[in-house]
Parts: C-alpha cells; structure tokens; sequence
C-alpha cells in the first residue's frame, strides 16, 4: 500500500513539474517575448535605461534555467505563481479571490450530478434493456453531445428571460460564500455544470453496474434463495460503487472546463471568467497561473481517486505493490 | 514480450508474402476447414495474384480477409456446419461476400446510422452548396452597411439578420464552412498523430512506452479548455492557428487508445510468428499492427472530428473564434447569447440545432461504424 502511494504521488509531481516546466516555456512564446514586462509596465517612453531597469529588477534578462527554477522553487513553497503586470497584482493573489467561487459551483454540481447520475446508472443496469433503460441512455447520448454553451443559454433563456423563475447572473459581490446566502441565484450555472456530468457519469456507472451483474457471486446470491433487493443492495451496489471515487476524480477536469464556459455565460466571477478576461487583456502569467491550478486540482483529483480506490479496492493496491 | 532475435537480412518479396500469408493464417483463428474447402480457395486467381505463397503451401486457405470471406466457402450452400454463421447466412448466392460488403451491409442495417449519414450530409451540402442558391454576400463589409440590424425573418431574409445585419441564414451556411472544414481536418490530424505515437509507444514498450505515456499523463491533467485558451492567449488567433492548436493538442486521448490496441497486437501469436520468421519491426506494425487496429483508429477519428468541431465552437462561444468577417459556428452563438435578453431567437437557436444536430450525426455514425468493424471481429 505505501510502495503504491508512493509511486502515485512520484507520477503527480512529475506531471506538476512537466505542467509548470510547459507553461513557464510558453510565456517565452508571447510577443516581445520573455522580457515582454517590461515593455508593458515602460508604456510609451521605451526607452532602453527604463527597459533595463524593470529587466534587472523582476530578473527577466536571467538565463532560462535559472529562471525556470526561481519559478518552481516560488510555485513549491510560496506558491508564488508571478505577478500579474496588467492588474497589478501578484497571481496568487488575483486567484485567491476566485479559486473558492469556482470551487463552489464545481463541488455543488458534483454533488448534485453523483446524486442523480448514480441511482440512474444504476437503475438503468438493474433494468438493462427495458424501455426506461433505452430512453435514459438515449437521453444521456443526446446530453453527452450538447455542449455546456448551448445548455446553458437554453436553461437561460426559458428560465430567466422568460419564465422570470431565476436570476440571469449569480450576484456579482466578491463573497465566497455567496452560494449560501443567495442560492436562487446560483441555481442554472450549477444546474447546467451539473447536466453536463450527468451525461458522463451514468454511462459510466451502467456500465460499471453491468460488469458486476455478470460476475459469478451475482449467481450464487440468486441461487442461494436472495431476494432481488438483496442482490440489487447488498451484492451489486456495494461492489459497484467503489468506482464512483474514480468518477468524482475524473470529473474535475471536464467540471473545470464547464466551469469556464458557464461562467462565461452567466458573468460569474470566477476562475474561468477570469482567464477569458486576463486572456483577453494580454495578462499571459496569470492565464499561465490558472492553467497551473487546475492542472494541480486535476492530479489532486486523481491522485485522491486512486488512493480512495486502493483503500477500497485491496486488489487494486496488491497489483500495484507487485508491479 | 517480442523475443529478441538476433539481425538478419531484409525479407526479399517472397519471404514477405510468405510471412503474411503464414501470419494471416495465424490471425483468422483456427477454425478447421475441410480439405474440399483449400482446393475451391486456392483455385481463385486473386488469391495466386496476391500471395504467391499459396502454391508453395496448399494448405494455407484464408490468405487474406480482404479479399476472401473465410464463412461462406466453407459452406457455399448455406446449409449450416462448422463455418456457418451469420454472415454465411447474409450472402444468398454461393459467391463469397466481401468484408466490405458485409460492412456495408451492417452499417445499412441501423436505421439511426443511415438517417445521421442523410442529415450531415445534407448540412454539408447545405453549407458548401447552399450558398449558391440562396445567395448573400458574407464576405464584403460594405454590403451590410445599409442593412437592418436584428430583423426578423422575412421573405428577403429567411431566418432575418443578426446584430451586425448579415444575412443569418447566410452566415450559417458559411460559418458552417469553417466549422466543419476546421473540424474535419483538425479531427485528422488528430487522429494521425495519435495513432502514431500511440503505434510507437505501444509497440516499442518497455522504458519508451514508459516516457511516452507519462507525458500524455502530464498532458491530459491540464484540462483541455484552459490550456486553449492559454495557447490562443500567447498566439494570434488565425484560422490557420485555430486549425493548428487543436489539430495538435486534441490527439492525446486518442493515443492512449491505440497504444492499448498495439500493445496487445504486438503480442498475439500472429506479430510474433511474423517477428520469427525475420520481419523487421516497421513490416510488423505496417501488415499486423496497423490493420489489426484499423477500426479504432476509424471510430475514434469519427468521434475527434466531433470533439475538434466542439472545440472550435467553444473557442468561438467564449470570444476566441474566426476573426470578423469570416466566422464559426462558436462565435455566431456568442453574438446570439448578447442578444437573446431581447428575444430575438432566430440569432441563436437555428445556429445551435444545426451545431447539436451535427455534432449528434458524427456520435451516431463513430458508434455505427464501431459494430461495422465488430464483423471483423467476429469473423475470427
């Protein structure tokens, strides 16, 4: 177990490494290059003292090893993702404002769409080609192929613009904790997010559900005289809902994704809104910073997956103490 | 694992198709024929045209599976026996049916996948065709000057015009251009790389599959939105970068799939008989390898097409689209979300069922084309 855990958080860190290691190159590949602050923060007098100045003073003339590794040395310790010179303002410390509203919205829509998807998969494998089970992955196939965008302003527009039930945009103050003082406003960005996992997940539990259906203790409970619900409860779901962790942590990146486009679409303040806006100023270190955040959110989602399963799972932790 | 063996020469012609013919052998299975059976096969001119092997070893019957249906010879009546099986069934005339006959037969017996082939093909012709019978001007500035902004449609304008007064139904068609041309070609690309790197990783193994697979690792944790949106933020967004950033980093999960497909390949008895008879590693994955995982790299490359489409749009939708005036089916969806609050639906919703409904189509035909490359599968 501690040899698996162990060789999971080795493969993590190098995958931040390599993550960080990509983004800190591709700020070498904006206009004007990696001295581009400089620039910037010169304005209209370019002049090469001024340019020099701002050079020597954030380290941009240094050679690129070196500021390849002041860089991960400040992410690993200080989490120091940069400063961001178009909002004057470190990185870390534009995302601590909008880390905590993203997560919001992205943990209720994962807690909503486990609560329907699951049941639901599970119901259409208990009921595997009835009319109910036919309909549903219908549905799910026609969800999985709608995008986030077009969800959304479908939701938006029969349930604000013209039903009037819900509000078009969550409320806009800087609070974190707005999604508990004003859940009304909250309720079709986290219902589009949610919609969109629905899709995913249940395919994936059916599946799942089926796999268990087939297995030989499956038979036996029926043949040893167990009532249906016994079978449905106490032998196919406890088996099968080991793999609901692994959902939940490959959920993240395509939550984190919706998140973008939903809160694009509903003005909320968010990481993803904050990336389109910093994008579209040219503010490319904290577009790199965020990119940097999600990809941690993501490893941290797989890397709990994987250990919650292993926990779980003592064959999955026997194989990978043996490999 | 490949056994290791020591170098030899390049295999001459002959050796080639001796190898094939031996490892093809090995590939269909061993299902028993009857002596009866070698003698009607091995009578086929294509046979003797293609593999010259056959008339060293007259034992070697199912020589190639594109050419020879293995089912039916082995029972041209149809009377049912060791080889009958459903595809036997399938041909009513004693003549053997071709794979690609019994394919195509399959793909036309799922009414879905017919009617997703029939209405994405009559959107592209709508969008490619469409434009020169119901003529508007997409491309010139000027010819929107005088034109009314957010009209509903009319006869002049079918499905009216949008905020900047061009043509909606117009813009659909030609935004639909290069949607689904971008798509298309970003989809191959897609698909081309990730089946390369995913042969090479798979098949080398060892340490190379190794590195290969952790940075696909490091890839796939960036979720795949963001890091868009990065590249377009650093990179000038031109059509022809569009095509490039998702042509080039929507390949990963792709080959991760084939990967699978060339690991097991290259260890079936059938690489390895080629491998000791003294193929060399790129004839291995040229004959077995890649046939052997053709209908991955067929339904997955169907559903990137997809994906790349999607992509493309979501870039549009987010303000990251075509740069004015040409345009995607995205970024005419942004321009109609400003202006839904005012109820004006035909900016938005005849744009956003043209996009679902192609997106659908191509989900459709990758899952149809799936079960038609089951048949090969089943033949074995």
């Amino acid at each position: 177990m501690l040899a698996y855990l162990i060789r999971r958080l080795l493969q993590g860190l190098f995958v931040l490494v390599a993550v960080i290691w990509f983004t800190f190159t591709l700020s070498y590949f904006q206009p004007l290059g990696a001295k581009a602050p400089a620039y910037f923060l010169c304005g209209t007098h370019q002049t090469a003292a001024c340019i020099n100045g701002y050079v020597q003073q954030y380290g941009l003339g240094k050679p690129y090893l070196v500021r390849f590794w002041d860089y991960l040395f400040g992410v690993a310790v200080h989490f120091n993702l940069g400063v961001s010179f178009k909002q004057t303002n470190t990185v870390s410390g534009l995302l601590g404002l909008y880390i905590p509203r993203t997560f919001w919205i992205a943990f209720f829509a994962l807690l909503f769409a486990s609560l329907i998807a699951v049941p639901l998969g599970i119901y259409q494998a208990w009921k595997r080609n009835s009319i109910f089970d036919y309909a549903a992955t219908g549905a799910t196939f026609i969800l999985y192929s709608i995008p986030a965008f077009v969800l959304g302003f479908v939701l938006l527009d029969i349930f604000s613009y013209h039903l009037n039930v819900f509000p078009a945009q969550p409320p806009t103050d800087p609070n974190a904790w707005a999604i508990f003082q004003d859940p009304v406003g909250f309720v079709l960005p986290v219902a589009t997010l949610t919609a969109l996992s629905i899709a995913g997940m249940s395919r994936f539990m059916r599946s799942q559900v089926l796999d268990v259906l087939v297995q030989d203790y499956i038979r036996t409970a029926r043949a040893k005289g167990c009532t249906s619900r016994q079978v449905l409860f106490r032998h196919t779901m406890r088996n099968a809902l080991g793999p609901i962790v692994v959902i939940i942590g490959l959920s993240i990146p395509i939550l984190l994704s919706g998140a973008l486009i939903v809160e694009d679409l509903f003005n909320y303040q968010g990481l993803g809104y904050e990336t389109i806006y910093a994008s579209g100023l040219g503010d490319i270190y904290t577009v790199l910073g965020i990119t940097i955040v999600v990809t941690i959110a993501t490893v941290i989602g797989n890397l709990a997956a994987d250990v919650a399963l292993a926990v779980l799972n003592p064959r999955v932790r026997i194989e990978g103490a043996s490999r | 694992m490949t056994p290791k063996l020591p170098r030899r020469r390049t295999p001459s012609p002959t050796d080639r198709a001796a190898i094939d013919a031996a490892a093809k052998r090995l590939e269909l299975g061993s299902q028993p024929s009857s002596p009866g059976d070698d003698a009607q096969e091995v009578g086929t001119a294509t046979d003797r045209a293609l593999n010259p092997a056959v008339l060293v070893r007259p034992g070697s019957m199912r020589i190639d599976s594109e050419v020879v249906d293995p089912a039916s010879p082995a029972d041209p009546e149809g009377v049912g026996g060791e080889g009958s099986n459903e595809f036997a069934a399938l041909s009513t005339s004693a003549q053997p049916v071709p794979l690609w006959r019994q394919m195509l037969e399959v793909y036309l017996q799922n009414k879905l996948a017919i009617a997703s082939t029939f209405v994405l093909l009559v959107i592209v012709l709508g969008c490619f065709v469409g434009p020169h019978l119901y003529v508007t001007n997409q491309t010139n500035a000027n010819s929107i000057l005088g034109a009314v902004d957010n009209a509903s449609p009319s006869a002049a304008h079918l499905l009216g015009t949008d905020n900047q007064g061009w043509d909606e139904l117009g813009r659909i068609m030609y935004g639909g251009e290069y949607s689904l041309t971008l798509g298309f070609f970003a989809g191959l690309i897609t698909i081309v790389i990730g089946t390369i790197y995913g042969m090479a990783s798979g098949f080398f193994g060892g340490i190379t599959d190794a590195v290969l697979m952790r940075i696909i690792d490091a890839a796939l944790a960036i979720p795949y939105l963001f890091l868009l949106v990065a590249l377009v933020s650093i990179f000038h967004n031109s059509t022809t970068f569009l095509l490039l950033v998702i042509g080039l980093t929507g390949w990963w999960g792709n080959s991760r799939i084939i990967r699978g497909d060339a690991l097991a390949i290259r260890d079936l008895e059938y690489s390895l008989a080629a491998t000791s008879m003294g193929a060399t590693k790129a004839h291995v994955i040229r004959r077995h390898v890649f046939p052997n995982s053709i209908s991955n790299v067929v339904t997955v490359g169907t559903f990137s097409i997809a994906d790349a489409i999607l992509a493309l749009s979501a870039l549009g939708f987010i303000g990251f689209g075509i740069q004015q005036p040409a345009v995607d089916w995205g970024t005419m969806m942004n321009f109609g979300t400003q202006e839904l609050i005012e109820n004006y639906w035909w900016e938005i919703y005849p744009v956003a069922v043209v996009f679902v409904v192609v997106i659908l189509c191509i989900n459709y035909i990758g899952d149809a084309l799936r079960d038609v490359f089951e048949v090969r599968l089943r033949q074995r």
